[in-house]
Formats: C-alpha cells, sequence, structure tokens
C-alpha cells in the first residue's frame, strides 16, 4: 500500500503542489517566528550579560518590586564602595551608577529616537575587568565636563573626539565634551546606541544623587567563591555599620544578578514571541482547511481509482490508509522546506519589526533543534489531522463506483447542516462574548475559532443564495459570468470551504479596522470632551519608559502665560496587597483637575502631599475604601503607607489611582516626564519646548492625529501578519480553481467547440475566483465588523464609546479581496483557456 | 459510379446539383514521421452537400472521427484545403475558428453534451449567448417545438433521459442556424429505441429546415438513415453510397473488412 502511496504522489505531483505549499508556508510562519525569538533572545541575553559578566558580587538596595531591565530602583551609600575594596577577598571593586541620559546630536536631534528605545548613562569604572566599555579612541572621562560615548553613537551622530554635545538628564540639558569612544564588548553599542559615561561625581550628580550609587560591585580574588565573597562583604557591612538594615541594602552573587538580568530579558520577550505565534497559528488554521478541501477535492475526483482499490480487494481500512500516509508524506516534504524558508521568514519579522519603530540589535541567527522540531512536528499534524475526513470519505466509496462515471462529492443534508451550524456559531459567539466579560484571552480565541467552524459549517447550506447576490453583477455582465456562477454553485461544500479559508484572514482584518477606527474616533470624543488643556507635550514614544527630564514642566510653571502644567509619570507599585502589580500614576495633583475633567471630586487633591493618593470610586468600592483609609503599597524602593485623600468619578485619561508628583518623586528617584498636560498660550508653550530637544508638542488636534497615526502604524504591522493567512486562502482558491478545471476539461472543450472563445473561458475562470473570494470577503467583514462590535461593547467603561464601521477601508478590503481572487485565477484561467479542444473533448 | 480519390474538379458533387456546404480537398493528416508515420488521413477529397444527411462510416482507425474533426475546424490537416460555404478554414487564426464554429457550425456528441449547471432552454440558448447575439424567439420556438421538450424545458441535463439531452443538443445545434450540423455517434450511447427516435428526429430536421447534417457512426442503423454514406478505410475514401439501406452498408462493411 505504501509504495502505491509514493508513486500516486509522484505521479499527481502538481495535485499536492498547493496544499504543500499551504503546510509550507504555515509552517515558515511558525518557525520563523521561533527563530526570530530565540535569536533575539540570545541576542539580548549576550548583551545583557556582558554588563556584569565578571562581577562575582553586588551591594544593592533589595527591589521590592522587579522592574523591566534598565529601570532604576533604590539607591546606596557610595561610602560602601571603601568597605568593600578593602577586603582581602576582594580583588576589584567599583560602583555602577546608572540612569537617564539622552546624547544629542550636532542637530539638535537625540541619537537615539526616544520614541523606541531610552538612553543610559553610565559612570566609567575605572577597573578593566568591571567596566563593560573598552576605549577604542580617546581618553577616560577624568573631569566633570568631560564624556565618552560609545562608537554606535559617534558614527550615527557624526562626532569625533574634542566635539561638545548637549546630554540630556533628569536635570538641566548641559553641555559636555566628548573626550573618547568606547565599543560594548565586541559590538559598538549596548543595542541602539547611545551611552554616555561620566566619571564618577559627575555620574552621581546627573544620574543619581551626590554621594549615592545604584550598586556596588566586587570580583572576588583567586581562590574565593562567589558565595564566600557575598558572607565576607555582609560581615563587614555589618561590622562597619550595625544600624544598616536588610531592606536597605542587601548582598547577592554576580551569578544571581546575572540570573536576573537574563529573567527580565525572557519576561519581555515572551508575550511579543506569543504575539507572533498567535499569527503563526491562524495562518495554520487557514492552512488546514485548504488542505481539508485539497483532499477532499482529489479524493472524489479519484473516486473511480479508490473503487477500483476496493474491488481488487482493499479494505476501507487500506484505502483509508493510503490518503492518510499520502498526507503524511506531503506534510513532512512540506514542513521541511518549511522549516528552511523559515529562516528567511525570521529576517522578514525583523524588517516588520523595524517599521513599528523598534531597533532590534543583532545577533548571530539562532536554530534550535526543540523549535525546529516543534514547527515541523506541527506542520505534519496539521497536513494528516486535516485529511482525515476526506480519508475517511475515500474508505467509504464502494466498489461499484469503479463502474460509474466520475462521481462528485455529494453534498450533506442541508437542514442537519444549518442546525449544527447555527448550534457552534450560536455557542461560538457565546463563548466569545464570555471571554471578553470576564476578559480571558483563551476563551476569547477559543469563541472565535467556533465561531468560524461554525459558520464555516454554515457555509454550504448559504453559498447558493449568496453566490447568486454577490454573483449577480457577474451574471449580468455576460453568459462568461452567467456560467462562473453557476460553477460556484455547483458544489456548495468545496466553494464554501475555498471561501472559509479566506473568511478568517478577512475577518480578522476588518476586525482590526473597526477597532483601530473606532479607538481612534473615541480618543478624539475624549480629547474633546474630557481634555481641558491645550497641549500636550511627549517624547513620542510609544513605551511608558520613554520619557524627558522634568525640568520642562518646571519652566513652564514658572513662565508667565501658562495656567496649568501637570507632569504624567508613571512606575508599577503593589497597592493594597493587591496579586498583581499595577502602574501608578502621577500628576501635579493641584493642577490636573484643570486639564483633565475627573468627574466630582470628594476630598482635596491639593492635599494629596507626599504620602496621599487619590482614587476613583469604582476602585475605593470594589477595595471597601473611603477618604482617610489607609493602604499599605510597594514600590521597587520599599514599602510605604499612603492614605487617600481624595475620590474621583473616573476618568479614561487617568488610572484608578494616582499620587502627586512630589511624593511619587521621594519614592521614584529619577523619574522621567512621560508626558506634560499644558493648558496656557500657543506661542508661549512652543518657545519654552524648543530649548528641549526630543520633545513634541502636540496641540489639540495634533494630539488625536498622534494617536491616530500610531494605531495606524500598528494596525499596519498586524496587516502585514494576517497577509500571511490571506496570501495561504488565495493560494487556495487557486487551487480549488485548477482542480476543477482539471475536473471539467470535457465540459471547457464541448464549450470551445460550441463557440466559446479563449477570452469567455478565462472570464468564466476568473470571474468565478472573484465570486469565491468576494463570498470570503463579505462574510469575513461581517464577521469581523461584529467581533469588533463585540469587544468594544465590553470596552465600553473605558472610554471606547464611539463606534466606528471603517465603510471606505472595509469596502477597499472586500474590492482588493476580488482583484487578488481575480490574479490567483490567472494561471488556471489561462490553462482552460489553453486546452486543445480535441484533447479536452476525448478526456473522459 | 463509385468516386475514390477523384479530383475535386472532376467530381460532380462538388459541381453539383446541390451546392456544397463543406469539401475536402486533397486533405491529409499525418502523426510522426518517417517508419512510425500513421497516417490518419491520406489524400482524401470530399464534399458534402447542403440539405443532406450525409454518413461516414468506417472501422475503429479509418480516420472517420479525424475527418470529421478537420471539417469542423477542431483539428488541422497536415496538408489539403478546407472549405466552410466561401470561407477557406486553414486560413483562419484560433479566433477565426472560434467565430466560424459559433456561427456556422453545430455540433452533436456521443455524450456529455451539455452544461451541467444549465437547464435545458438555457443550453439551448447558450451559442447565440456566447456569440452575444439577439436570440430569434420565433425560431426559437420553432426549434423547441420541434424538439417536443415542452414542460422539460426548465430541467437540468441530470433529470432527462439520454435521448431527451440528445435532443437537447441537436436543438441547441439547430439554433444557431449554422451552415453545417456536425453529430459524432449521436446514437451511441442510447438504447436502440431512443437511437431510432434521435435518427428520425434528425431525419425530419434535414427534411424540414434543409439543414446540412454530417454524422460519423460504425451504425449501419444509424447510417442507413442517411441520404448518402461515405466510407472510409485507412484515411481513405473506398466508397460512396447514395441512399444506403442497413443491408447494403452491412454487405458494403464486410467487404472493406471492418
Amino acid at each position: 500500500m505504501f509504495a502505491l502511496t509514493i508513486r500516486n504522489l509522484i505521479a499527481h505531483r502538481m495535485r499536492m503542489l498547493s496544499t504543500a505549499f499551504a503546510v509550507l508556508l504555515g509552517v515558515a510562519f511558525m518557525a520563523g517566528t521561533l527563530v526570530f525569538a530565540d535569536t533575539l533572545t540570545s541576542t539580548i541575553d549576550d548583551i545583557v550579560g556582558h554588563a556584569n559578566a565578571n562581577v562575582d558580587a553586588v551591594v544593592r538596595a533589595p527591589e521590592a518590586i522587579s522592574l523591566s531591565y534598565g529601570q532604576n530602583g533604590r539607591l546606596v551609600d557610595a561610602d560602601l564602595l571603601d568597605t568593600v575594596a578593602g577586603l582581602s577577598d576582594v580583588a576589584e571593586a567599583d560602583v555602577q551608577i546608572r540612569g537617564y541620559a539622552q546624547l544629542v546630536g550636532p542637530d539638535g536631534q537625540p541619537v537615539v529616537d526616544q520614541s523606541t528605545a531610552t538612553s543610559f548613562g553610565y559612570n566609567w569604572s575605572t577597573s578593566d575587568q568591571l567596566n563593560p566599555f573598552q576605549l577604542i579612541e580617546g581618553s577616560e572621562p577624568v573631569r566633570p565636563d568631560e564624556i565618552v560615548i560609545d562608537h554606535a553613537a559617534a558614527d550615527s551622530a557624526g562626532y569625533s573626539i574634542g566635539d561638545t554635545a548637549v546630554v540630556l538628564t533628569s536635570h538641566e540639558p548641559h553641555t559636555f565634551r566628548i573626550v573618547g569612544v568606547a565599543d560594548y564588548g565586541d559590538r559598538t553599542s549596548q543595542g541602539g546606541g547611545g551611552a554616555v559615561l561620566f566619571e564618577r561625581d559627575t555620574a552621581e550628580q546627573y544620574l543619581a544623587e551626590p554621594g549615592r550609587a545604584n550598586a556596588v560591585v566586587a570580583i572576588a580574588a583567586d581562590g574565593v567563591s562567589q558565595e564566600e565573597l557575598v558572607d565576607t562583604i555582609k560581615g563587614a557591612i555589618d561590622a562597619a555599620t550595625p544600624d544598616i538594615t536588610g531592606s536597605e541594602v542587601e548582598v547577592i552573587t554576580g551569578q544571581a544578578l546575572v540570573d536576573e538580568d537574563l529573567g527580565g530579558v525572557s519576561g519581555a520577550i515572551g508575550p511579543f514571541r506569543t504575539f507572533l505565534l498567535v499569527f503563526a497559528a491562524i495562518a495554520m488554521f487557514v492552512s488546514a482547511f485548504i488542505i481539508n478541501n485539497t483532499f477532499s477535492i482529489t479524493v472524489a475526483q479519484r473516486s473511480k481509482e479508490m473503487a477500483m482499490l476496493r474491488a481488487l480487494g482493499a479494505s476501507r481500512r487500506q484505502v483509508t490508509t493510503t490518503v492518510l500516509i499520502e498526507a503524511a508524506v506531503s506534510g513532512s516534504l512540506a514542513a521541511g522546506a518549511g522549516i528552511g524558508a523559515g529562516i528567511g521568514v525570521a529576517q522578514m519579522l525583523r524588517g516588520l519589526i523595524g517599521l513599528l519603530g523598534f531597533e532590534l540589535p543583532a545577533g548571530p541567527v539562532v536554530i534550535s533543534s526543540g523549535s525546529m522540531a516543534a514547527a515541523f512536528g506541527l506542520g505534519v499534524f496539521v497536513t494528516v489531522f486535516s485529511a482525515v475526513l476526506p480519508a475517511r470519505a475515500a474508505g467509504r466509496i464502494p466498489p461499484i463506483a469503479a463502474l460509474r462515471g466520475l462521481t462528485i462529492e455529494a453534498v450533506g443534508s442541508t437542514r442537519r447542516r444549518i442546525v449544527i451550524g447555527a448550534v457552534v456559531t450560536t455557542a461560538g459567539v457565546g463563548t466569545l462574548l464570555a471571554g471578553l466579560s470576564s476578559r480571558t484571552v483563551g476563551v476569547v480565541g477559543l469563541g472565535a475559532v467556533a465561531t468560524f467552524a461554525g459558520v464555516a459549517t454554515l457555509g454550504p447550506a448559504i453559498v447558493r443564495p449568496a453566490a447568486r447576490v454577490v454573483g449577480a453583477p457577474f451574471a449580468l455582465s455576460g453568459v462568461a459570468g452567467d456560467l462562473a456562477v453557476q460553477n460556484a454553485i455547483r458544489n456548495p461544500k468545496r466553494t464554501a470551504r475555498t471561501a472559509s479559508a479566506l473568511m478568517i484572514g478577512v475577518a480578522l482584518v476588518a476586525f482590526m479596522a473597526v477597532i483601530g477606527a473606532s479607538t481612534t474616533a473615541s480618543f478624539a470624543v475624549s480629547i474633546d470632551q474630557n481634555f481641558n488643556g491645550t497641549h500636550v507635550i511627549d517624547s513620542g514614544g510609544l513605551d511608558v519608559s520613554a520619557g524627558f527630564t522634568p525640568e520642562l514642566a518646571d519652566q513652564l510653571r514658572a513662565t508667565p502665560g501658562i495656567d496649568a502644567v501637570s507632569e504624567f509619570r508613571i512606575t508599577k507599585a503593589r497597592l493594597n496587597d493587591a496579586d498583581v502589580v499595577t502602574d501608578l500614576e502621577a500628576y501635579d495633583a493641584a493642577s490636573i483637575s484643570h486639564l483633565v475633567d475627573l468627574g466630582v471630586v470628594d476630598g482635596d487633591l491639593g492635599a494629596l502631599g507626599s504620602d496621599g493618593i487619590a482614587i476613583d470610586r469604582d476602585y475605593a468600592d470594589a477595595n471597601k475604601l473611603a477618604l482617610g483609609s489607609v493602604i499599605p503599597a510597594v514600590f521597587a524602593s520599599g514599602d510605604t503607607h499612603l492614605t487617600v485623600r481624595a475620590l474621583f468619578d473616573g476618568s479614561e485619561w487617568l488610572g484608578s489611582q494616582f499620587m502627586d508628583t512630589s511624593g511619587f518623586d521621594a519614592l521614584v528617584p529619577d523619574g522621567l516626564d512621560y508626558r506634560v498636560y499644558v493648558s496656557g498660550d500657543d506661542t508661549v508653550v512652543q518657545r519654552v519646548a524648543t530649548g528641549y530637544s526630543g520633545t513634541r508638542v502636540l496641540d489639540r488636534a495634533e494630539f488625536a492625529d498622534a494617536v491616530g497615526s500610531t494605531i495606524e502604524q500598528f494596525l499596519a504591522v498586524i496587516y502585514a501578519l494576517l497577509a500571511l493567512a490571506v496570501l495561504i486562502a488565495l493560494l487556495g482558491v487557486a487551487n480549488t480553481l485548477s482542480l476543477a478545471i482539471f475536473e471539467r476539461t470535457r465540459e471547457i472543450g464541448l464549450l470551445r467547440a460550441i463557440g466559446t472563445t479563449q477570452r469567455q473561458v478565462r472570464t468564466m475562470v476568473r470571474d468565478e475566483a472573484m465570486i469565491v473570494a468576494l463570498l470570503g470577503t463579505a462574510v469575513g467583514i461581517g464577521i469581523g465588523t461584529f467581533f469588533g462590535w463585540a469587544i468594544l461593547r465590553t470596552l465600553e467603561d473605558q472610554g471606547f464609546n464611539t463606534l466606528i464601521v471603517p465603510g471606505t477601508r472595509l469596502v477597499s478590503i472586500a474590492v482588493i479581496g476580488a482583484a487578488a481572487g481575480a490574479i490567483t485565477a490567472t494561471l488556471p484561467a489561462r490553462r482552460a483557456a489553453r486546452l486543445q479542444v480535441l484533447e479536452a473533448l476525448a478526456t473522459s | 459510379m463509385t468516386y475514390l480519390t477523384a479530383p475535386p474538379a472532376t467530381n460532380p458533387r462538388t459541381l453539383g446539383l446541390r451546392p456544397a456546404a463543406a469539401q475536402v480537398i486533397e486533405v491529409s493528416k499525418r502523426y510522426g514521421r518517417g517508419d512510425s508515420e500513421v497516417r490518419a488521413l491520406d489524400d482524401v477529397s470530399v464534399a458534402f452537400a447542403a440539405g443532406q444527411l450525409t454518413a461516414i462510416m468506417g472501422p475503429s482507425g479509418s480516420g472517420k472521427s479525424t475527418l470529421m474533426h478537420c471539417v469542423a475546424g477542431l483539428d488541422t490537416p497536415t496538408s489539403g484545403q478546407i472549405m466552410i460555404g466561401e470561407t477557406d478554414l486553414l486560413s483562419l487564426s484560433d479566433r477565426e475558428l472560434t467565430q466560424l464554429r459559433r456561427d456556422c457550425i453545430g455540433f452533436i456528441f456521443q455524450s456529455f453534451n451539455l452544461i451541467p449547471t444549465l437547464t435545458a432552454a438555457e443550453n439551448i440558448a447558450l451559442p447565440a449567448r456566447l456569440a452575444g447575439r439577439k436570440l430569434d424567439k420565433a425560431w426559437f420556438e420553432q426549434v423547441v417545438d420541434t424538439v417536443g421538450l415542452g414542460h422539460r424545458l426548465k430541467h437540468r441535463p441530470s433529470e432527462l433521459s439520454g435521448g431527451q439531452q440528445q435532443r437537447v443538443a441537436i436543438a441547441r445545434a439547430l439554433a444557431g442556424r449554422p451552415e453545417i450540423i456536425f453529430a459524432d455517434e449521436p446514437t451511441g450511447n442510447l438504447d436502440s429505441r431512443s437511437g431510432a427516435e434521435i435518427l428520425a428526429f434528425m431525419q425530419r430536421v434535414v427534411a424540414e429546415f434543409a439543414q446540412t447534417i454530417v454524422m460519423v457512426t460504425h451504425d449501419p442503423v444509424a447510417a442507413a438513415h442517411a441520404d448518402r454514406a461515405v466510407f472510409l478505410s485507412d484515411g481513405r475514401i473506398v466508397d460512396d453510397i447514395d441512399h444506403p439501406t442497413a443491408d447494403g452498408v452491412l454487405a458494403r462493411i464486410r467487404t472493406i473488412g471492418a
């Protein structure tokens, strides 16, 4: 049986080509995502690991909440270095100081695009072992006005030794002289580039506080283990400063520090990888439809051959097995090729993410056998699984069919199909809505899959009427179009499966279009109704860790012609012993109510002070809090208690809790402003902000546009990721048509014999493709719009109050879908038109 | 009198009492080269008179189907000349040939004769629609009337018997008022009663509408319905009988050795 299958496969390799291609694309996407994520993780691990590669022990303030890599925790006394450095177990020791520092280029613009990366300043360690940077040119910084910059920044900004450059820190912008250029290990920078290195005292002043440092790091003397060194240092600190507590200073091994940093990396890349894998899974899901369809059609076309096998004594099971082996073999070949293509896909993904503005560090491509095996296995599994039903259908072909003509696929009972389809669709929609209201992504996904499956089941029952509606313009355009409509509905199951594959991708595209348009519109409405300021100043950054110096807000406050100013900062904190860490915000509490509509406020926002917090009423009710309640709060810098001093109605402009910037400053040292809200005269605001590069001033309309274009940018990437699923579905349209033409060879010959021109045959095939594509896109747009509506309904309380159905965009999706369908039909149409009339007529 | 491969000018049928609807002049069709060369048609000349039902007979491989395919413009001869009315087929491009098939030629095949997705009436109207011509209503009704399908016109081919399907196919061929209709084993897939009905129907069409029909068949009974029978063997015309009878045809076939 196996030999027969292989011969079959070889004989009909063209037939399996598109199945193979669908599997190949799906696997390539999956493998590409894994290669991309593995490579990125390894590259960043390499970069992050290098920073503390030689460190054996670290003295630092314990982090009560783990912040993402690079964010600052609490500081320690820099004098601890003297205690540590004097120990005989210590070979070398130095302080580590890091903080926000942005090198400004000769053009006045920040060297590192702040919208995509934050750049850091460090102290230049005089220990070669502890300094991850190595000078390649010039000298170390020794004077307060001297800096060393990294090689990448020097290249991209065009700076050379001796130039002066402005550096932005959390203090006022200051001009320094570049005395050296340094590499970071075997790289020219840590990543994006733009590290600024100061001598120690200057680093303390600009990046931390005088006399304070982020950590003291040490290298053990020969023969001393990391653990021994940690114990020695702990003992020495206790002896030197007996009153210091464990909550102020901790000593950990270098290995523990590196592990912690690397854990942060995988924690940051993990969600990103999952995000991409979701799209790979969608592509695989669509592939499954195409594979199932191809096998169904080919089994039907080969029913005579199958029946012959049965007549010769093959059992049902043997016939079924033949088809499954065929699936396994073609699936394996395609999955193997897909893994190869995956490496190319990884590069494309990298470029795509680059479009979003994230500059990713380059590194050697990592191809892990585990990831490859997973992608390969999934590809083979999906192929075989999709072929199970057609294989069973093959087994059911009775031997007598060998004596009859070509059997076209039977269409099952319509009523049963409608009932099952309706039940599955309803259950899917119900699950989806339940998932949305409970905010469980897995349930939402399950609901969406069930909805798609349900609609696909309903498909064959609705193909007839739907194709007549969609096909009406084609039928009116002439006889070829009319024949195309008839062809599209002659096998509703086949048409439905083909259209369903397209429906999935299109539904998701339409869904995103609705969400995007509605979000943009809701935001515009919200600016209109709830924002009372005149300007928003930000760094253009997507990430809340991007920001700019608080000096700007202070200077605005001090400028006549400005009515109200509030900075907007954000940090991680655990409030009220909650399980989850929240994003706690900070504003100028006295001014924020003039800038943003907070509804009715109880208590006094102006009196939040350094230990007060304002909370919204929903949060208060949920946690049984009232004015005067004291809640425990854990920050990266340590534990404290906050008193509820104001209650407000809640606003989509800010979170459920916020502090005044004065109190926040003490708890979150070195904080940057993510945004500044201003109310004041335009020329004054613009004039003040001009002095701060790396910021942009947006008036109300510009702010709405900026948010809109950020959403558009994000949508573009999502569309690109969905494009593969749509492409696979379009391949399916082409494949179904090719198989149909093969099946209708004689009929096409007859049409040609009685006077159909080649052009008319081409039109007929192309129109059929367009009808199938339009069916898929129309239903997809319908479902996508519905999904969009459903999700917006559940998010209504978060400010998504406007449902916009972007008509033009949806219509263009349909037009593009139909056009793409017509393009995919080009080859099958040409083949049909070029059939030799006599040969076609002689086909049985 | 028997004309084997007489030159066209001396053939009384081409000078004829009746004008020829189609003429085949010194046509050869060869496949392969050298030793493996097969002559499907070997210097064949024949004319098909208008308003007649002509049967082309011969054993399998005699070249009768090839001859019909060449005359109908479905196949291209290696050499020779083929005229449909005043038109020289070999000078036409594929597009012009398609147009000719649409406007001047009708076809009736052995089976799979109709487009399965269209109703009987739609099948009959199809060539006119393909050509973008307005359907001649009166003519259409006359044809449909002759076919005698009446209430079955709205049915699809799968709902019709073989004989009914074949009658629809003849109606379709007639609807375009072609100069000549080619029928390839039109009764080959039918039982003898339906077959006889179809043959009688074709005779009627020839008589009533003065339609020219050329029919390829190996059935002597079918040939007996024709006005004339042309016999082929090994790619050559070996006999030509007017008003054949079934017995006469049978006798003739035996001598050819079919």
